[in-house]
């Protein structure tokens, strides 16, 4: 078992834990009860520092989102009562937790280790573009994320349609594309060498019956694979949700909770998003046994989180995290811009520098506001990582992290709200191929020469 | 005691104490329309801030609800000529297979603060649900949400089924969500497509007149 624990428990305290409406749920429960935290523990954010270097604050912060995933408990929706636990629950659960798993199968497995801050160890890179695409393209798309040398995990491209149907939530055409993706990508990582990679799958399953479908160790989602449950923001579940967590703990793979709280809504500005992020860590093992936690805080109006606002929460969320347990989590990066910018990469390479200094493990790169088909590529999720290894083999401090930070958020940040949506997959990448065209290298290439004048040390 | 007063006090999210100064204005005969008007404009304000993050939701949830509980203060005050300025009855929710509610639940906030009545549907709704409540309440509009191409065609089937029961004129259909467009609101044969809730409110006023 990874950290899957008491599974029955949670079912049966989500049918007789307290009642309360569901629209009193937020308003009178979570956002007082954060709010107070945020005072009570003196938590404060500060635009000029995107990554401070505050342990203090970050241990404060710790605390304040234990103390909120215990006083507000998660929500389940069909039940209409909360999922409660108690501090000793937490305390089990942490030291029960390894800090360390394998992943992946034969020569492509991987170990996958908690990172500290300032870690010299490089963070675990999941690439994922984080988005639908055409059926024709999807296969292509595969191939070029895995033709990736840094990447350790692979979440693939969502689609739309398979064998020319619309996949319809919870039909048949949704099974049938659950596993047409699951081909697609065993397919491609078996053409390129490197058939055992970890992957988290399938995307294309919204119900939870379509990722019923594919656990199969032979052709499907492997028990060396992970899986993702998403919690309903803020703090909520459903049984739909809970259907999912119970079947991979008893299929026995790697289960990932899927949060993304949100910068402006129910948890309010930078200081809520930190200290959630950190309570969702905590709902993740204790309610879903997650074995690692896949975060994306993101901006109400940009649906981004590569803005100081939210590198800032990303950044102590992240040293909070890394202080004081065990755990395992990625930070999941959303751009403003679509690929073939400049301003992609920068974003990129600036959220994956925050969050590797602050001791998360990467998982890039969501880019054009996570919105539009076809919109994303390997090369920006490449110059993050890359960025990731360089500064945590460099041992970057976070003062010097900081100071690089700002250099590139002056290059992006005035045009968040209005920045380009960038070119689709197949303009930017050879789609036969799978290789990127001479000018989209040529760009990348470009501004990681620029990054590395900033003191990015890249090793290669 | 002044509406200025009110005004700041509805602002901020204090229902009793607006509740107290509410009464207090009537009292020494402030015209209940004067009131609603002044707040209405004040609502606006705090619907801009809201749009540019200046402040959060839950502060802007905290007014509503202080302007909810003056109304309801105010509006048995009025006289039987003077009519409360509602722009019309919701329901919304969002489709069948979807749980991204986060859109929905502003869209929501954004119509109740412009003065709609609206009946929440909650997520994963059934067509049939959607026309089944506006029925029941006597709505004018039906609302419904959907974040994935692979829920958009539970839109299509409200508009559908409203075809199928004789009930297509009765309800303005609204549509909206990250993936939708006015191309697909134009070929489901919806009334309306709002890309965000900023501009929803105005937009369904503009179509009821
Ligand atoms: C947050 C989020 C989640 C959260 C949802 C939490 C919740 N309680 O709602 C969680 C983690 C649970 C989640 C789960 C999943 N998600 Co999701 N998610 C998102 C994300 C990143 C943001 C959505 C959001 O809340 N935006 C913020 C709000 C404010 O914006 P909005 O919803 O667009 O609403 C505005 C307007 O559109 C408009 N509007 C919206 N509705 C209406 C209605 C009316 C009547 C009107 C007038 C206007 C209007 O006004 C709103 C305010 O301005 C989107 C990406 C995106 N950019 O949209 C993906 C996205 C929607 N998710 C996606 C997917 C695939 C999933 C999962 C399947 C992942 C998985 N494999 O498990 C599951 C599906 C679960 C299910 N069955 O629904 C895909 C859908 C792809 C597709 N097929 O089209 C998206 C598009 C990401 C992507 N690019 O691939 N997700």
């Amino acid at each position: 078992m990874t950290t899957a624990y008491r599974v029955w428990e949670m079912m049966e305290r989500s049918k007789t834990g307290p009642h309360i409406e569901e629209d009193d749920f937020l308003p009178k429960l979570f956002t007082p009860t954060l709010k107070k935290l945020i005072t009570k523990y003196e938590i404060k954010f500060d635009p000029e520092t995107p990554l401070p270097s505050d342990d203090a604050m970050a241990d404060r912060i710790w605390q304040a989102g234990w103390d909120l995933f215990r006083k507000v408990g998660i929500y389940n929706t069909d039940s209409h009562r909360i999922i409660q636990v108690s501090d000793e629950e937490i305390k089990e659960a942490l030291y029960v937790a390894k800090d360390r798993y394998w992943v992946g199968a034969g020569k492509d497995a991987k170990l996958w280790k908690h990172r500290q801050v300032e870690d010299t160890e490089p963070p675990f890179c999941i690439y994922s573009p984080d988005i639908t695409v055409d059926e024709h393209l999807h296969h292509s798309m595969c191939a070029a994320y895995l033709k990736e040398p840094l990447l350790d995990g692979f979440c693939a491209p969502i689609l739309e349609n398979a064998v020319g149907q619309l996949i319809e939530s919870g039909g048949p055409t949704e099974i049938n594309g659950c596993i047409q993706h699951i081909y697609n990508m065993r397919a491609a990582a078996r053409q390129l060498g490197r058939p055992g990679t970890f992957f988290v799958a399938v995307g294309t399953a919204e119900h939870d019956s379509g990722q019923i479908a594919v656990s199969d160790n032979e052709w499907g989602v492997r028990t060396t694979d992970s899986r993702l449950v998403g919690t309903l923001t803020e703090f909520k579940t459903a049984n739909t949700l809970l259907n999912r967590s119970v079947h991979y703990a008893q299929y026995g793979c790697y289960t990932g909770n899927l949060t993304g709280p949100i910068y402006g809504g129910w948890c309010g500005g930078s200081e809520g998003i930190a200290v959630t992020l950190v309570a969702y860590s905590l709902n993740g093992l204790l309610i879903h046994g997650a074995m690692f936690n896949q975060h994306f805080p993101f901006h109400l109006n940009w649906g981004s989180n590569t803005t100081r606002e939210l590198l800032w929460s990303i950044a102590m969320a992240g040293q909070a995290m890394a202080r004081n347990s065990k755990l395992l989590y990625t930070s999941n990066g959303f751009a403003n811009a679509g690929p073939m910018t400049e301003m992609l990469f920068y974003e990129t390479a600036c959220h994956a520098l925050v969050s590797t200094v602050s001791g998360w493990h990467l998982w890039e790169m969501a880019s054009t506001r996570n919105k539009y088909r076809n919109r994303a590529t390997p090369m920006e999720a490449r110059l993050g990582v890359e960025v990731g290894h360089a500064v945590a083999n460099m041992g970057m401090k976070r003062e010097q992290a900081n100071e690089i930070a700002l250099k590139m958020l002056a290059t992006y940040e005035d045009e968040a709200a209005t920045a380009s949506k960038g070119k689709e997959y197949q303009e930017c990448y050879d789609v036969q191929k799978a290789l990127p065209t001479p000018e989209h290298y040529d760009m990348y290439r470009r501004v990681k020469d620029e990054i590395a004048d900033m003191g990015v040390e890249f090793p290669f | 005691m002044s509406l200025k007063q009110l005004s700041k006090l509805v602002a901020d999210g204090e229902k009793e104490e607006s509740e107290a100064l509410a009464r207090e204005l009537l009292a020494q005969g402030t015209d209940p329309i004067e009131i609603l008007d002044d707040l209405t404009r004040t609502m606006d304000r705090v619907g801009e801030l809201f749009a540019n993050l200046d402040i959060f939701l839950p502060e802007i949830i905290l007014a509503g609800e202080a302007l909810t509980a003056v109304v309801d203060i105010v509006k048995p005050k009025l006289k039987s000529t003077q009519r409360l300025p509602s722009k019309g009855k919701v329901v919304i929710g969002t489709v069948k297979g979807d749980l991204h509610e986060i859109g929905k639940n502003i869209v929501k906030l954004m119509l109740e603060t412009n003065g709609f009545e609206v009946k929440d549907l909650c997520y994963d709704v059934d067509p049939l649900d959607f026309i089944k409540a506006a029925e029941e309440i006597g709505a004018d509009f039906i609302g419904a949400s959907s974040l994935m191409t692979t829920t958009m065609p539970r839109q299509q089937e409200i508009i559908e089924f409203l075809k199928d029961k004789g009930l297509r004129g009765k309800y303005k259909v609204v549509i909206g969500g990250a993936p939708t467009t006015q191309i697909w609101a134009d070929k489901i044969g919806a009334d309306l497509y709002c890309e965000d809730a900023n501009c929803a409110a105005d937009k369904m006023v503009a179509i009821s007149t």
